[in-house]
C-alpha cells in the first residue's frame, strides 16, 4: 500500500466530511456570498473558538472509550468563577490561569469517580453535570457578573480580541492534533481505548490515561470558559447549557468513535466547522432558523450511519 | 452455582432495601420537618408530579437492561405534545382521535431508534443523542419556537388535573402501564432477553435469541410510553410548548440508575426503578414543603446517584473478591 493511498484509506472520514463541507461553502459562495464578508466571519469563528477548545477536550475522553456531559457545567462554573476573580480587580492572566485550574480541578473530581472506582463515565458525568449546574443556580439565583471595563477582548480593540481568541483556538486545536499523534501520551489514549487489557498487558495503565484525559478536558473548558467571557460585559450563569452535547456532535460527525480508539482533532475541527455552517447556510438561503436543531439531529444520525459501512468493511478484514 | 446466584440476589436485594429505607426515612424527616408535607392532598401531589417522569424511568428500564441507553425521551415527549395540540387545534381531530394519533407517532419515532440501533447495530448513546436534537428541533420548527397549544377541553384537563376512583386519574394509568413493563420484565421471554442481551450479546446472539427484534421493541415501546407522558403532561400542565419535557430524559436514567439498574445492562428491577422514582420525587417535595430551594434537590439527587453508584460498585468488588 501507497503511503498516499494509505492516508485517504485511513482518513477517509475526515476527507469525506472535508468534502460535505467543501460543498457547503460553494453553495454559499454562489447563493450567499455575504457569508464570506471578513467582519462577520471573524465574529462567528470567535463565537465558535470556545466550542471548539472543548469539543477538542472531549475528543481525548472519547477516544479513551469514556464520555463526559459535565464540561458544560464545569463551563459555566468556571465562568462565573473568573468572571467573580475579575470583577474582585484580579489581572486577566491570573483568573485565566485560576479558570483553567479550577476546569481542571473539576474534571480531576470526574476523572477520580470514573477511573479510581472505576465507574461508568456517563452516569458519573450525568451526576457531577447536574451537582455543578445546581450548585451554580442556588449560588447566583439566575443573577448575571458585571465585568469591569477592561475584561472585554483582554482590554484590547474588538478585532484583535477576536484575533487573539481565534489563534488560541487554533493554537489549542494544532498543540492537540501534534501530540495526539506524536507524543506516547497521545498514543497511550487510542491504545487504552480501542482495547485497554491489551494496553495494560502492553505496560500502559489505561486507568491512569483515562483520569489524565478527564482533567486534560476539564481544563480546556476553564480556557474555553475565560474565551466565552471576554466577549461580552456580562457573565451569565447559565452560559454552557447544552454544550456537552454540541461538543460531543461535533467529535461524531467528524469521526471520533465513541467504541474508542478512533478519531483525529482535525476530524473534530471538520465537524464543528459543519454544524457551525448549518446556521448561516440556512439564514442565507431563506430557510426558517427553527430547522437548525433538526438539521444538526439529522447530520449527527447521518454521521453515525455512514459509520455502518466502515465498521462492516473492518470486521470483515479481522475475521 | 446456586449459592452465587443467592450471593446476587441478596446484593440485589440490599440494593432495594436500603432505597426503600432511605425512602421511608425521607418521608419521616419531612413530616417532621415541613408544614403539610404529610396530607393526602400533598401525596397526591407528589404522584400528578412525578408521573411523566416515572413513565419514562418505567420504559428506560429494559433499554438499559439490554445495554443501551434512550437520551431523546424527553425530546420526544416535547415533540409529542406539539403533534398533540396540533393535530386537535389545528387539524380539528376530536381529542380522542388525536390522542391516538400521538401514541402512534411515539411509536414510530421510537421505531426509528430502533431501526439504527437494532437494525443498522449503531450505537444507542449517538443515535439518541442524534434523534434527541432531532425530535426538539422538529418540535420547535413545527412551532417556529413561540406558538403554545391551550384551552384543552376538560375531558383531557380531567386526566391531568381530578382524582378517579379517589386517585389521581394519571395514577391508574401510571400504575397500568408499570404493571405491564414489570410483567414484561419479570415474567415473560421478552424480559429474560433483554437481560441475556444486556449480559453477553454476542452470547445471546448464539443461544437463538431473536437479538435485534427483542432490543426493537424496547425502544417502540419506550416512544410509545413517551407519547402517552406527554399527552398526561399536556393535560397536567394545560398547555404543549416545544420545550415540554426538557432534561426529563436525564432525570429518568438517574431515577434507574438509583433503582439498582446497571448502566452495562444485564442487571435490574421494575420495582428497583419504582423505588429510584418515588425517592426522588419525595426528596423534590419535601425539600420544597421544609422550605428549602429547589436548587439543592437537584444538587442532592445528583449526589445520591454518586453515591448509590459507589456503594453498588463497593458491593460487586466484594462480591467478585468472595467469588
Amino acid at each position: 500500500m501507497s503511503g498516499q493511498a494509505g492516508l485517504l484509506t485511513r482518513h477517509f472520514r475526515e476527507f469525506a466530511v472535508a468534502a460535505v463541507l467543501g460543498i457547503l461553502l460553494l453553495v454559499l459562495a454562489a447563493f450567499a456570498p455575504a457569508f464570506f464578508e471578513w467582519q462577520p466571519l471573524l465574529s462567528r469563528m470567535t463565537r465558535e473558538a470556545p466550542v471548539l477548545v472543548v469539543a477538542c477536550g472531549i475528543a481525548p475522553i472519547l477516544i479513551a472509550r469514556q464520555i463526559d456531559i459535565s464540561v458544560g457545567s464545569i463551563f459555566g462554573v468556571c465562568s462565573v468563577a473568573a468572571g467573580l476573580l475579575a470583577t474582585e480587580g484580579w489581572p486577566v492572566v491570573l483568573v485565566a490561569g485560576a479558570s483553567i485550574s479550577m476546569g481542571a480541578v473539576l474534571g480531576g473530581i470526574n476523572g477520580g469517580f470514573v477511573a479510581g472506582l472505576r465507574l461508568p463515565s456517563i452516569v458519573v458525568t450525568l451526576a457531577t453535570m447536574v451537582v455543578w449546574r445546581e450548585a451554580l443556580r442556588w449560588w447566583r439565583q439566575g443573577e448575571f457578573v458585571n465585568l469591569p471595563a477592561g475584561a472585554q477582548w483582554f482590554g484590547h480593540s474588538q478585532v484583535t480580541g477576536q484575533l487573539l481568541l481565534v489563534g488560541t483556538a487554533g493554537a489549542v486545536l494544532v498543540v492537540l492534533a501534534w501530540a495526539a499523534k506524536n507524543l506516547s501520551a497521545g498514543r497511550f489514549v487510542y491504545a487504552s481505548g480501542s482495547d485497554a487489557e491489551a494496553a495494560r498487558l502492553a505496560g500502559l495503565r489505561p486507568q491512569l490515561v483515562t483520569f489524565w484525559t478527564f482533567v486534560v478536558a476539564g481544563a480546556l473548558c476553564g480556557l474555553a470558559a475565560m474565551m466565552n467571557l471576554v466577549q461580552s460585559p456580562q457573565v451569565d450563569p447559565k452560559s454552557g447549557a447544552g454544550l456537552e452535547l454540541r461538543a460531543i456532535a461535533a467529535a461524531v460527525v467528524g469521526g471520533v468513535a465513541v467504541s474508542g480508539g478512533r478519531g483525529t482533532m482535525w476530524g473534530v475541527f471538520l465537524g464543528l466547522a459543519l454544524l457551525a455552517c448549518v446556521n448561516p447556510a440556512l439564514t442565507y438561503l431563506h430557510v426558517h432558523a427553527f430547522w437548525e436543531k433538526a438539521i444538526q439531529g439529522v447530520i449527527i444520525l447521518l454521521a453515525v450511519a455512514a459509520d455502518v459501512r466502515a465498521t462492516e468493511a473492518r470486521a470483515r478484514v479481522r475475521r | 452455582m446456586n449459592s452465587a446466584r443467592s450471593r446476587w440476589r441478596a446484593v440485589l436485594l440490599r440494593h432495594e432495601s436500603v432505597l426503600l429505607a432511605l425512602l421511608l426515612a425521607e418521608i419521616l424527616f419531612f413530616n417532621v420537618a415541613g408544614a403539610r408535607f404529610g396530607s393526602l392532598n400533598n401525596a397526591f401531589d407528589i404522584v400528578r408530579h412525578s408521573v411523566e417522569i416515572g413513565l419514562l424511568a418505567l420504559v428506560l428500564t429494559p433499554i438499559i437492561l439490554t445495554g443501551g441507553i434512550d437520551l431523546s425521551l424527553g425530546s420526544l415527549l416535547g415533540l409529542c405534545a406539539i403533534l398533540f395540540g396540533k393535530m386537535w387545534r389545528d387539524g380539528g381531530m376530536p381529542i380522542e382521535l388525536a390522542a391516538g394519533c400521538t401514541l402512534g407517532i411515539g411509536a414510530l419515532a421510537g421505531a426509528l431508534n430502533a431501526a439504527l440501533i437494532a437494525g443498522l447495530r449503531l450505537p444507542a448513546l449517538i443515535v439518541t443523542l442524534g434523534t434527541y436534537s432531532l425530535f426538539r428541533g422538529l418540535a420547535e420548527a413545527i412551532t417556529r419556537g413561540v406558538d403554545t397549544f391551550t384551552n384543552f377541553p376538560p375531558v383531557l384537563l380531567a386526566l391531568g388535573q381530578e382524582r378517579f376512583a379517589g386517585l389521581p386519574a394519571q395514577g391508574w394509568a401510571f400504575a397500568l402501564i408499570a404493571a405491564v413493563v414489570w410483567l414484561l420484565v419479570h415474567r415473560t421471554t421478552s424480559g429474560r432477553a433483554w437481560r441475556a442481551i444486556g449480559f453477553a450479546p454476542e452470547g445471546a446472539r448464539y443461544a437463538g435469541l431473536p437479538v435485534t427484534r427483542r432490543i426493537a421493541s424496547a425502544y417502540v415501546l419506550a416512544g410509545t410510553v413517551a407519547a402517552l407522558a406527554a399527552i398526561i403532561y399536556t393535560a397536567r400542565v394545560g398547555q404543549a410548548k416545544a420545550d415540554a419535557g426538557t432534561g426529563y430524559e436525564l432525570l429518568a436514567i438517574t431515577a434507574v440508575v438509583l433503582g439498582g439498574t446497571s448502566i452495562f445492562g444485564g442487571i435490574g428491577t421494575v420495582h428497583g426503578t419504582l423505588l429510584g422514582v418515588a425517592a426522588i420525587a419525595v426528596l423534590n417535595n419535601g425539600l420544597v414543603h421544609a422550605r428549602q430551594p429547589r436548587e439543592v434537590a437537584g444538587m442532592l439527587t445528583g449526589a445520591l446517584l454518586l453515591i448509590a453508584l459507589t456503594l453498588s460498585a463497593a458491593a460487586r468488588g466484594l462480591g467478585s473478591r468472595r467469588g
